[in-house]
């Protein structure tokens, strides 16, 4: 983790969905920046791994029960951070509906499946940026959404998965503009990485995560913690003063043209 | 019919030549769409709208009124609800009003493709009309543009999905007073306000029929020639956004 050390030292970072996959990951990057990370997840009893990895790399975790469809749980989670550190810093939003890796049937399906990821990714992100909004402007500070290549390209497997994660870059586009001038920083990434349900399927059927590497030119899915990690911290820190409205494809290569 | 290098067969093209069609014009009762319904219509085109009470959300609903009428040839989806186009801050929203502004326009969109998809004949086209707003952003109208983008690429996705039965979907965005009042032909345009995007900067080329240039561009499409055209971002808006 070299690279990242004491970039976030002092700094108090919610992230959300970060029990397992790449909101795991990405909260140990930030515990190896010195972050105060608060794990943002629907069952706390999960993220005793998340949290231990927190700790390991060199960071502080406080487990945060937050459904994020639950607005009265997530201002929860953003109060509790505020009151006991003082500050917040960043958001990072990377929960997504528990049905994103299922097929999406889009000539039969009904709105009770667009509901599952609607108000997981797009009302969230929205009512997350609102309450976050005067900690992150009295801070300074930064809201990252992870989004996905799939919200760019549309996945003819996932249409509904790529149209909430299509509405997280455009809702980037617009808040950067709008919060600009409280100078607070919106970016998202759009991460090809290892989740549980590849990691699963490699088990499974390893000729198909074999097929998926053939495409990357780098050879390999990301790993949540070192390849989506630092430059989602990037993202967050001073480092990254500059930059804001952006999308940073993080996959390998294998999203040159998006 | 022919075949392809690979031993497949070539699918022939079949649908009919411009103003043979039959379209479908959703969101024809006001802005754009309005424009592009009377427009195909004065020239004899045989045009479809729905009825301005059914609930665009209701899929029993939608599917009744389209199921009740002639297989279409052409879906032009030209919706936006109105309140997306009122300027405010992101933070100054309740949960009602984000919904009226960005959510309601999503839902209705799947509902309209969803249903449009079950009428449509094979070889069919889809055109969705958008505006540029979200293309670079613009304060004041996050809702408008998380809408916006979110319907341009579930286009993307369902134009993959579709693509097996020939049906093209592509996307063409004009400027936002474009997609707001149309060509200003309507009793109601000129009462209706448009959000300023200076961020979009200004058009190269000078004015022009921006619902001309729409409509030329939805012949385009549906000419049989344009057949393995899909999934594609089409912007008529005289060469401002320019995107890289």
């Amino acid at each position: 983790m070299s690279g990242l050390d004491g970039l976030m030292a002092g700094r108090v970072v919610l992230v959300t969905g970060a029990a397992a996959g790449v909101g795991r990951g990405v909260s140990a990057a930030f515990g190896a920046a010195g972050a105060i990370v608060g794990l943002g997840v629907r069952r706390p009893e999960a993220a005793a791994d998340a949290a231990a990895d927190v700790e390991r790399a060199g960071g502080t975790a406080v487990v945060l029960q937050c459904d994020v469809t639950d607005a009265a749980q997530s201002a929860a989670a953003i109060d509790r951070l505020v009151a006991d550190h003082g500050r917040l810093d960043a958001v990072v939003h990377n929960a997504v509906s528990g049905r994103s890796n299922e097929a999406t049937d889009f000539e039969h399906t009904d709105l009770a499946e667009w509901e599952d990821h609607c108000s997981v990714t797009i009302r969230a992100t929205w009512r997350l940026a609102v309450q976050a909004h005067p900690h992150l402007r009295a801070s300074a500070g930064a809201y990252l959404l992870m989004s996905s290549p799939a919200g760019i390209e549309g996945s003819e497997r996932a249409p509904f998965y790529s149209a909430v994660k299509a509405a997280q870059r455009g809702f980037v586009r617009a808040l950067a503009r709008e919060w600009g001038p409280d100078g607070i920083r919106v970016n998202s990434v759009a991460p090809l990485a290892m989740s549980p349900a590849l990691e699963n399927m490699k088990r499974m059927e390893p000729e198909r995560v074999a097929r998926i590497e053939g495409l990357v030119p780098l050879g390999r899915v990301g790993d949540p913690e070192t390849d989506i990690g630092p430059p989602s911290v990037f993202l967050c820190s001073d480092e990254a003063r500059y930059v804001t409205g952006q999308t940073l494809v993080v996959s390998g290569g294998r999203f040159t043209g998006l | 019919m022919g075949r392809r290098p690979s031993g497949r067969p070539v699918r022939p093209t079949t649908v009919g030549a411009v103003g043979e069609h039959t379209t479908l014009v959703v969101g024809g009762e006001d802005g754009i769409g309005a424009a592009i319904a009377a427009r195909l219509a004065a020239r004899g085109d045989r045009v479809r709208t729905l009825p301005t009470d059914v609930d665009v959300t209701d899929a029993t609903a939608v599917a009744a009124v389209l199921r009740d009428g002639a297989p279409v040839d052409v879906v032009v989806l030209a919706r936006i609800e109105p309140a997306a186009f009122v300027a405010r801050s992101a933070v100054e929203l309740d949960e009602s009003a984000w919904d009226e502004a960005c959510e309601r326009t999503i839902r209705a969109s799947f509902v309209l493709l969803q249903q449009a998809h079950a009428v449509v004949r094979d070889e069919g086209r889809f055109v969705v009309v958008l505006p540029t707003v979200a293309a670079t952003g613009v304060a004041g109208l996050v809702p408008l543009c998380a809408a916006v983008e979110s319907v341009r690429v579930m286009a993307k996705a369902v134009a993959r999905r579709w693509g097996a039965r020939g049906v093209t979907v592509n996307t063409i965005e004009v400027d936002l007073e474009t997609f707001v009042r149309g060509d200003g032909s309507s009793e109601d345009a000129e009462g209706i306000a448009v959000p300023s995007v200076p961020v979009l900067g200004q058009p190269s080329l000078p004015e022009r029929d921006a619902v001309g240039d729409v409509i030329g561009l939805i012949d385009l499409l549906a000419e049989p020639a344009s057949g393995g055209l899909t999934g594609a971002l089409l912007v008529v808006d005289r060469g401002t956004v320019l995107q890289p």
